[in-house]
């Protein structure tokens, strides 16, 4: 049971990251782009989060942590960028 | 498995490079180029070196960004 929900998360990681770098490179707009990045900082968390889980090492969730913490520092100065902010 | 993860980052890396040197927007560039360093960062762990990748994530996904969208706005109102 467990083992055929690691493989889903899997599946589902690996279309994530295919689909986000497909929107990359079509995205009309640089938002498109943004949004793009975005999800594959969600996307790569969840990956490392989940190499963590089966490599059996919880030191890699603090790269994780540290990740998710910086993903969101990113797209917050993108977005005041966007704004004429920054 | 791992090694289809690996590859799939390996090319993804590549193609943000290649999106960092060809997209006209700087903004969009610059975007890609931290993304290039944050696939770089979960393919260090996935080669077991989380203390390198946290660097990398730290620095290249986060700093550099913002050091690029501030020097891109500096000179773009310096220019006009």
């Amino acid at each position: 049971m467990a083992e055929t929900i690691l493989i889903v998360a899997a599946i589902l990681i690996f279309l994530g990251v295919a689909l986000g770098v497909l929107r990359l490179i079509l995205g009309r707009t640089v938002v498109d782009r943004v949004a793009a990045v975005d999800m594959l900082t969600v996307v790569s968390i969840s990956l490392i989060a989940l190499y963590a889980h089966v490599g059996g090492r919880a030191i890699y969730l603090d790269v994780a942590l540290v990740y998710g913490v910086l993903s969101f520092l990113a797209v917050l100065a993108i977005a005041r960028y966007l704004e004429q902010g920054l | 498995m791992i090694e289809l993860f690996v590859y799939l980052l390996c090319g993804s890396i590549l193609v943000s490079g290649i999106l960092a040197i060809q997209l006209a927007s700087t903004l969009a560039a610059a975007v890609s180029a931290g993304l290039a360093s944050l696939f770089a960062a979960v393919c260090y762990v996935m080669l077991g070196a989380p203390d390198v990748a946290m660097t990398e994530a730290s620095i290249g996904s986060g700093l550099s960004i913002l050091i690029f969208l501030y020097a891109i706005r500096r000179t773009t109102e310096k220019a006009r």
